[in-house]
């Protein structure tokens, strides 16, 4: 069989992706959905933390500040003593540090925070990166169910606090 | 008529050549040429100061430091599960690889093994971040030569290995999955059977590209006999990974060390090439590629169930000591020699990475070429900008 050149080869891929549909999708019009997993903005149950810093202490480029007080909550039972618990009054994650390594949500013993695959939060400054904790709620919402596990696993599968 | 002496006629020509502006003794002038350090044919900040001769090279030296992020300093105030995170970003398109032998060195210090499950996983990343960073060398080589298709096709199928790699770690480039005695998280359901698909895919792009590309005319005769590394000059400047298979040196360490990684129970070929130039190391990685796709479908028929954390404290204090792990890379060799006091992080850790051994060759290969040979010689010996300055 003849050898065909580089140039007819070429020009035949040219036709046939000619006549293929685009891979690509126009993002502002089209979006992709990014996989369940996908790491994309640290969502935050604010119920949930205790103000323990774990998360601020274990960060790697230590972009999350947190502050909070103790005080006083109506006891458990009736009669009981009044119950200290932490509040938070600030969470703030500064997503222009970020590196998004997930050690935060992993060290958390307390289920507060989470990933979610929500990527459209760019900003026009840098300064507004630094998101605090109403924001960090709302993106809650957006927060998936865990998925199931392969076949093999024997890790079980953890659920969302709704 | 007077006998004019021998100065004053070169004077004389001189002068009319000087006119002319050709200069009559053909005695050309060196000329030094800067490639980059911002260079459309460099991925990164390479500098390159190329002493000319006409066309030719007379000498060249690699300028490398400019991205220079002291990764072996920034790691000494981090705790050993924080500096995965780190270390993922030193060869960005071999994101998970790079992990893998620091937290055997790590895992080695403390005298742990990962649980079997958890060792093929960590096998199967490993060779799929091998294909997305070779698989856009074979595009990235053709837009180095011009032509401009081959990297869009590596972008493309390049895509279905990154997917693969979210859908799991959560992060397409920087997947920080790897854990000291474990993986952060297992598979999800249905995986398995998308990393088969995927795998179809690339070795589909694999054909083609070695139709479109490898069988090109132009490539073929821009590449065969242009950078010719022999055998032991590439082991006397320590290449190693494909470079140095293409020179024919049968050297591979997945297969040659003993990991507790699952590449033992995988059969594969290691492919050597004897020319030793650019086309022998395009070709290797080609084949490179192939291997790797069989690595992961025979890995992944077969992964024994089991947990993927072997128990390790919660808070992780390395003990005292030194250790070095080094694994094959698709660079080349990479390696860790972490030593440990004792603390939560580690006291001192040498980064050992392909590139910048692979890259130190330049002087030697290029004298004598023509300048574009340049960049099909930079292309083909491959080097990640981040892995030469870390």
């Amino acid at each position: 069989m003849p050898e065909i050149p580089g140039v007819l080869k070429g020009l035949g891929v040219t036709f046939r992706t000619m006549l293929k549909p685009a891979v690509t999708v126009q993002y502002p019009r089209v979006k992709e959905q990014p996989a369940t997993r996908a790491r994309g903005v640290i969502a935050l149950k604010e119920e949930n933390c205790t103000v323990c810093m774990l998360c601020a202490r274990q960060c790697p480029d230590w972009c999350i500040y947190i502050e909070g007080h103790k005080t006083k909550a109506p006891p458990r039972r009736e009669g009981g003593k009044p119950r200290t618990v932490q509040l938070l009054d600030r969470f703030d994650i500064d997503y222009s540090l970020c590196m998004y390594c997930g050690i935060c949500v992993e060290v958390c013993p307390f289920d507060a925070l989470f990933w979610s695959p929500e990527f459209e939060y760019s900003e026009p400054r840098i300064a507004d990166l630094l998101h605090d904790k109403d924001k960090l709620g709302e993106w809650f919402e957006t927060v998936p169910d865990y998925e199931p596990y392969e076949v093999g696993s024997q890790a079980k599968v953890k659920k969302v606090p709704r | 008529m007077t006998a004019i002496s021998e100065r004053q006629q070169r004077g004389y020509i001189g002068a009319i050549a000087a006119e002319a502006r050709v200069n009559v003794e053909l005695e050309t002038e060196g000329m030094t040429l800067n490639i980059g350090p911002q260079h459309p044919a460099t991925h990164g900040t390479l500098r390159i100061i190329a002493k000319l001769d006409g066309e030719q090279v007379v000498s060249a030296e690699p300028v490398m430091g400019y991205m220079h992020r002291g990764y072996e300093k920034l790691v000494e105030v981090r705790t050993f599960p924080q500096v995965t995170t780190l270390i993922n970003r030193i060869d960005w398109l071999g994101n998970f690889a790079n992990e893998v032998p620091f937290i055997l060195a790590a895992e080695q210090l403390m005298e742990i093994e990962a649980p079997a499950r958890a060792q093929y996983i960590r096998t199967i990343f490993f060779e799929l971040s091998r294909q997305a960073n070779l698989m856009l060398f074979l595009g990235d080589m053709g837009v180095q030569l011009g032509a401009i298709t081959a990297v869009f096709y590596a972008f493309r199928d390049r895509e279905h290995v990154l997917n693969l790699m979210e859908s799991v770690t959560g992060g397409r480039f920087h997947p920080n999955f790897d854990r000291i005695g474990g993986l952060k998280d297992d598979l999800p359901k249905g995986w398995v059977e998308e990393c088969k698909g995927a795998m179809v895919k690339v070795r589909r792009f694999c054909d083609e590209i070695e139709e479109l590309l490898m069988g090109n005319e132009i490539f073929e005769t821009r590449t065969r006999g242009i950078g010719v590394i022999p055998a032991e000059v590439a082991l006397g400047y320590g290449l190693s990974g494909a470079n140095l298979r293409a020179s024919g040196v049968d050297w591979d360490l997945r297969r040659d060390n003993d990991y507790p990684l699952a590449w033992k129970d995988a059969d594969f070929k290691v492919w050597t090439h004897p020319d030793g130039d650019s086309f022998a190391r395009y070709w290797v990685r080609l084949q490179e590629v192939r291997e790797s796709t069989k690595i992961v479908d025979q890995l992944i028929e077969n992964i024994p169930a089991g947990p993927i954390m072997a128990k390790v404290p919660r808070i992780i204090k390395v003990p005292a000591g030194e250790a070095w792990v080094s694994t094959e890379n698709p660079l080349g060799e990479m390696g860790y020699y972490v030593v440990s006091k004792g603390d939560l992080g580690p006291f001192r850790v040498k980064i050992r990475t392909a590139s910048f051994n692979n890259i130190s060759i330049v002087p030697w290969v290029m004298r004598g070429v023509y300048v574009p040979d340049v960049i099909t010689i930079l292309a083909s010996l491959y080097f990640i900008l981040g892995d030469i300055d870390r």
